[in-house]
């Protein structure tokens, strides 16, 4: 058996009373801790309570006598300026906390209910093809106008062209260089089309524009010659000059395809 | 209870907005029971009445500090408590000399009268008295109140503690440690009686 040490002897002669204490049932089977226990409260009792000198209803008076002379006045408004400021400072960045948050949840609620409502605004699947197309073919016509403009301009040039003067030929194959690139886009669109005339004309454009533009080093008198001869054998000025003249009524054949949805 | 904690925050409203002799109704309700405690620390019923108005003093510049929720009259009597503690602790030099130049424990064996002595009763009683405050005197000023709270105040460890702004454990140590060094003072009077 484990004896009380002096401290749990000490602890229990508090705590007595306060119920749950093993200490208690201990004591009552060991003699030797019973004993000991009982010297501790001999000791104890010895340090009975001394009655304080009584006071009488007066001194609580006499203290605030003794002590106000000394005390100075709180100031109410420097302290309720204080304290309201800190409060209606806490209150104020506790609002802006809350007005943030809630602007924010907004925004990503209004911001998930736009991308839905896009989604359920769109248009049912048959009508889709239509509306992506007719804008596509509306710039691919546009560059072709574009492209046929300038190839004509190209041609007009070469056919008057010096071929003594450097400072006519070389602009050439710089433009003949850009509108080969232009001429290839054309040409694929124009077979995809089903435009044979338009994709044979183009065909013969790029063959020129591919002359021009490659040609090594100066261009000489004799393959000036040789190409403007080339350019009025097939009559491509003239075929490029017929196809721009067709492009506004190719334009709105397309468009009254386009509505009777034929694409 | 309630109703007295009401009027203790009243007034404490009313001080802090500029009425400084509302203090006084709080000076006059609680200075006994702060008398009280602090008679049993000290021991001294001069330094007891100082240490009243001293509590009060701290307790009037600290009451912007004071949390609404609590109630004033613990608020007070810790700071009481405190303020009894500084006053032993401050003369603690002098009376630990006094304890240095007791008398050792077998000299207080051959002083303290015998109770078959019969009519040396009233004698006696007085010499036990003063062992008594001897061995008293012989704790630290920490240990000194945490006994006299625990043994005369009925203070949890927790509350003396709180009063002595130390943790629960601390406080029971403390106790321990007094109850341990008064039973070493008092044991030749034991042994004689």
């Amino acid at each position: 058996m484990n004896h009380l040490k002096e401290e749990e002897l000490i602890e229990h002669y508090y705590s007595r009373g306060e119920g749950g204490d093993a200490a208690q049932e201990h004591l009552e089977q060991c003699a030797r801790c019973a004993e000991a226990f009982k010297a501790l409260e001999d000791d104890l009792s010895e340090f009975a309570d001394v009655e304080p000198p009584a006071r009488d209803a007066g001194y609580g008076e006499r203290v605030w006598q003794a002590i106000s002379g000394t005390l100075p006045a709180y100031e109410a408004r420097k302290r309720s300026w204080l304290h309201i400021n800190l409060w209606q400072g806490l209150s104020y960045a506790a609002a802006c906390l809350l007005l943030v948050g809630v602007a924010f949840f907004a925004g990503r609620q209004w911001e998930h209910k736009q991308v839905q409502s896009a989604v359920k605004s769109q248009p049912p699947p048959v009508q889709q093809p239509v509306i992506p197309t007719q804008p596509r073919e509306r710039v691919v016509v546009v560059v072709l106008s574009d492209h046929l403009d300038r190839s004509e301009r190209l041609l007009v040039e070469l056919k008057h062209a010096d071929a003594d003067s450097e400072e006519t030929v070389s602009p050439l194959r710089d433009e003949a260089r850009s509108l080969l690139a232009a001429n290839r886009i054309c040409r694929q669109d124009a077979r995809k089309s089903d435009d044979p005339d338009l994709a044979r004309a183009l065909e013969n454009l790029d063959r020129v524009l591919a002359k021009v533009a490659n040609h090594p080093g100066r261009m000489d008198a004799a393959d000036l010659t040789r190409l403007q001869e080339e350019m009025n054998a097939d009559g491509l000025l003239f075929e490029v000059r017929v196809l721009r003249s067709r492009i506004p009524n190719r334009q709105g054949a397309k468009a009254a395809r386009t509505e009777g949805g034929e694409i | 209870m309630v109703r007295m904690g009401q009027d203790d925050q009243a007034a404490i409203r009313a001080i802090l907005a500029g009425d400084k002799e509302a203090y006084g109704a709080l000076v006059a309700r609680h200075a006994s029971s702060l008398f009280r405690v602090a008679f049993r620390i000290t021991g001294n019923e001069a330094d007891a009445d100082d240490v009243v108005q001293e509590a009060f003093l701290r307790g009037y510049r600290k009451l912007e500090g004071f949390e609404s929720r609590s109630n004033f009259g613990t608020w007070i009597y810790r700071i009481a408590v405190r303020c009894a503690l500084d006053r032993i602790g401050g003369k603690k030099v002098d009376e630990s000399r006094r304890v240095a130049e007791a008398p050792d424990l077998e000299q207080d064996q051959v002083q303290v009268a015998d109770a078959a002595a019969g009519p040396d009763r009233l004698l006696l009683s007085g010499e036990i008295g003063a062992l008594q405050e001897a061995a008293m005197r012989s704790l630290t000023a920490t240990e000194r109140t945490a006994f006299v709270l625990r043994h005369l105040e009925d203070c949890t460890t927790g509350e003396i503690g709180a009063a002595l702004g130390i943790g629960p454990n601390a406080a029971k140590q403390a106790v321990f440690r007094a109850v341990q060094k008064l039973r070493l003072r008092l044991a030749p009077l034991r042994v004689r009686i």
